[in-house]
Formats: C-alpha cells, sequence, structure tokens
C-alpha cells in the first residue's frame, strides 16, 4: 500500500452535471485498481473554447504495492 | 418569538476547504463562529473538523454535526447518511515516531478530557512503526502530504475498532518547522496552513477504511514565542496539542450508515436544503456532489483563498441555483430566508416582473 500525489489537466464538455462528467475522466485516467483518496479542482483553464478545462491536484491510494 | 415558531431545520452544509489559505476558516478553527451563525440560521449544519477544531478552543452546538472530509463528500454523493448519537467511544491511535514526553502531552490531554468533560475515550494504540508524516505543496500553493507508512496507520485503527471504538482520534508527529517564510506567514495571518492537507489525508485514509468517524491532531514541539501573532492562528498556540478539539468533535459526531440501513432521524443529502462555501473554492467532492442534486450553492466572496474555481468557471448554475453573497452573516440571512420559505430574488432589488 502506498500513497502518491497527482497533478493533471482534465478536458470535460462546456455543459452538463460536472462531477459524473469529472469522476468518469478520472477513472479513465488513473484506472480502477488505483482509488482516488482526495481530490480538488484547483484551476480552471477558460481560454480553451467549448470546454471545461481542470487542473485536478489529488492523492492517490494504490493497495497492492508495498 | 418562541422557538415554537420556527419552522423546521433547512439542513445545511458548510464546506471550507482545508489547507488553501483560507481568508476565514484557513488558520486554527477560525470559521467557528460562522458555523455557530450558520448552525442557527439553518438549525442543521453539517460540517467538517477544519471548520471546528481550534486546537484547545473548541464549541459543541447540537445543531452542529462534525463530519469528517471523505465523509462529508459521501454523505453529499448520497452513499452515506449521518446518524446523531448520544456519545462516541473514542479510539486513540498515536504515531510511534512522536517522542515520549510529546506522547505524554497527548495522553494528558485525552484525560483531562475523560475527566473534565467527562468524553469516553480509549482504548490507545501507538503504530508499530512511525507513520513518517511529509508535507508538499500543490502547484496552486494549497497544501498536500503524504505518510510512508499508510499501512501502519490502517493496522493501528483496526485494533482500535476490534477493541471496540466507534470513532477514531489519529495523533501523528509532523515535521517540525525550523523557521521558514511559509510558517512565518501563517503566523502573521497570510500564509497556507502547511500542515493541512496531510492531516486531510490520513483522515481520509482511516475514513475511508472503516467508515467511521475520525479526525486528526499533528504533534509538534512548541513555537518561540511570535508577539505579533495572527489572532486567528492564536489557537493553535495557546497550549502543548491540538487535541481537545478533535475529542470534543468526535464525541458527538454522527455515524455513517449506509443508505439500505436507514432509519427515521437520520441525516440524508437529499434532506440538504443549502451549501454554503468560499465562491474561489468550489471544486471539491462535496459542493459539486451537492450542488448537482439540485441543492442551492449560496458562494461568499470575502472568503478569498489561492484558489479561484468560482461557479462561473466551473460552468454551475444549471441545476440549481448560485447565490454569491459577500460575508457569512449574509450567507446566515440567506439561509434563514430559505428555511422560511422566502424566495431570495425578493431581498433585493431591481425586481424584475414576470414576462408577459
Amino acid at each position: 500500500m502506498r500513497l502518491e500525489p497527482l497533478e493533471l489537466w482534465l478536458d470535460l464538455p462546456e455543459t452538463g452535471n460536472l462531477l459524473p462528467q469529472l469522476r468518469e475522466a478520472l477513472r479513465l485516467h488513473v484506472g480502477d485498481s488505483v482509488q482516488l483518496l482526495r481530490w480538488a479542482i484547483t484551476a480552471v483553464d477558460s481560454s480553451v473554447a467549448g470546454s471545461r478545462r481542470l487542473r485536478i491536484e489529488a492523492v492517490l491510494l494504490h493497495r497492492d504495492e508495498q | 418569538m418562541t422557538t415554537g415558531l420556527l419552522p423546521p431545520p433547512l439542513p445545511t452544509l458548510m464546506v471550507i476547504p482545508t489547507g488553501i489559505g483560507c481568508e476565514l476558516g484557513g488558520y486554527a478553527g477560525d470559521a467557528l463562529p460562522a458555523a455557530r451563525l450558520l448552525a442557527a440560521a439553518s438549525g442543521c449544519l453539517i460540517t467538517h473538523p477544519n471548520v471546528m477544531n481550534g486546537a484547545a478552543l473548541y464549541w459543541s452546538d447540537r445543531r452542529i454535526h462534525y463530519v469528517e472530509g471523505w465523509s462529508l463528500n459521501r454523505f453529499a454523493a448520497g452513499d452515506r447518511l449521518l446518524r446523531p448519537v448520544a456519545s462516541q467511544r473514542i479510539g486513540l491511535l498515536i504515531d510511534a515516531g512522536i517522542e515520549e514526553s510529546l506522547r505524554h502531552r497527548q495522553l494528558q490531554a485525552a484525560d483531562a478530557c475523560r475527566a473534565t468533560l467527562g468524553l469516553d475515550i480509549g482504548p490507545v494504540v501507538t503504530t508499530e512503526v512511525p507513520l513518517d508524516v511529509a508535507l508538499t505543496r500543490g502547484a496552486s500553493g494549497s497544501s498536500w502530504g503524504q505518510l510512508a507508512r499508510p499501512d501502519a496507520l490502517l493496522r493501528a485503527a483496526e485494533q482500535l475498532v476490534a477493541a471496540g471504538a466507534t470513532a477514531l482520534a489519529v495523533v501523528a508527529r509532523f515535521p517540525d518547522d525550523g523557521g521558514s517564510d511559509a510558517l512565518a506567514a501563517y503566523r502573521l495571518g497570510s500564509g497556507v496552513d502547511a500542515l493541512a492537507g496531510a492531516e486531510a489525508v490520513i483522515s481520509h485514509l482511516v475514513s475511508c477504511e472503516f467508515g467511521l468517524p475520525c479526525a486528526h491532531a499533528p504533534a509538534l514541539a512548541p513555537l518561540p514565542l511570535e508577539p505579533d501573532l495572527d489572532p486567528r492562528a492564536a489557537a493553535e498556540e495557546l497550549g502543548h496539542t491540538f487535541l481537545p478539539c478533535v475529542l470534543v468533535g468526535l464525541s458527538r459526531a454522527p455515524s455513517l450508515v449506509r443508505p439500505d440501513q436507514a432509519r427515521q432521524g437520520d441525516l440524508g443529502a437529499d434532506g440538504l436544503g443549502a451549501v454554503v462555501a468560499p465562491a474561489g473554492a468550489l471544486g471539491g467532492e462535496a459542493v459539486l456532489a451537492a450542488h448537482g442534486r439540485g441543492v442551492p450553492l449560496i458562494a461568499v466572496t470575502s472568503n478569498r483563498s489561492v484558489l479561484t474555481v468560482d461557479a462561473r468557471a466551473l460552468g454551475l448554475g444549471a441545476e440549481a441555483p448560485v447565490f454569491e453573497v459577500e460575508s457569512y452573516a449574509e450567507a446566515a440571512g440567506l439561509v434563514l430566508a430559505l428555511r422560511e420559505g422566502i424566495s431570495p430574488p425578493a431581498l433585493g432589488r431591481p425586481f424584475r416582473a414576470l414576462p408577459a
């Protein structure tokens, strides 16, 4: 078991309920075997037309590693 | 007016994210006055340790439900309900990395809460190895953190649960700061709490694993006197430990139950009437989950932080209204209006006619 910091940018559709979109994008990025222990959107890049570009900071929990 | 004339409570979620340098709530329990006001306005406030913990200072109010961040996220998402209880039996988990004198201080703080406040605390378990906490900063300037031995933390917590603890207080040795600019800025009232992010990681991990109320207090060597100490940070410099507020908060923290175990009196996200958060820090799971469920969002613009993640940038507002207010006093007024069934637009001007 170990913890790992993560920082990434995600591009999501401009409209729609944000949280389900975000959860799915994060799941695709980190995979099903890793758990997002804590995360937050810490910046939004509004310069990209037609999408929500979000910076995520997070801590991942890897359960199967020493 | 008598209390019998008050409308039913409006369960309200108050979030002030930890470790992002909020002007109000970014220090040592300095959001407590705002929480007390929102509790009075709503009759039922659900909030988290960062709002309530003032080291040796605390406030106990039956209308305030103390819920750790991971559990708060699950509650807001509808995955967990909150069940009010008369008291919790608090297991005390102590990091083996704490030196003996500091360890005694923690135990004496726990004994003081037993003897003076009548709290049910024990047993005490020490981790088999030091947790080895490290502090980090994210690109945003938010505080984050790590611990090298999460396995040791969870094994100690498991022993406490097996011994009958229904809530878990964790005390971990945090690295002493030898006088950094960041610490100086925090003590003078202009910085980010460097400890907060790691504290949240620890309590999230324990809550996630065991589904019990949990909160964390850091163990640190005392700091030299700072004559110009900011009042918002002063609560952390009153004593030898940060533990009393954690023990008091946990002593009446609601239990967490799954929706399929619901019974009368449990609080669920479907009963939420409002969520209150800093206007520039709306990108956390609890706020997004509650708002996505149609809960009105009250965004407090004066509570600035290192983040500028606001409703406009996130494209919020389609699922439920977003009300921007200047202060927590204004937020409390809006909560009271919602509780009374007064439509918020009627309280402002100009007031537009319905479309013909």
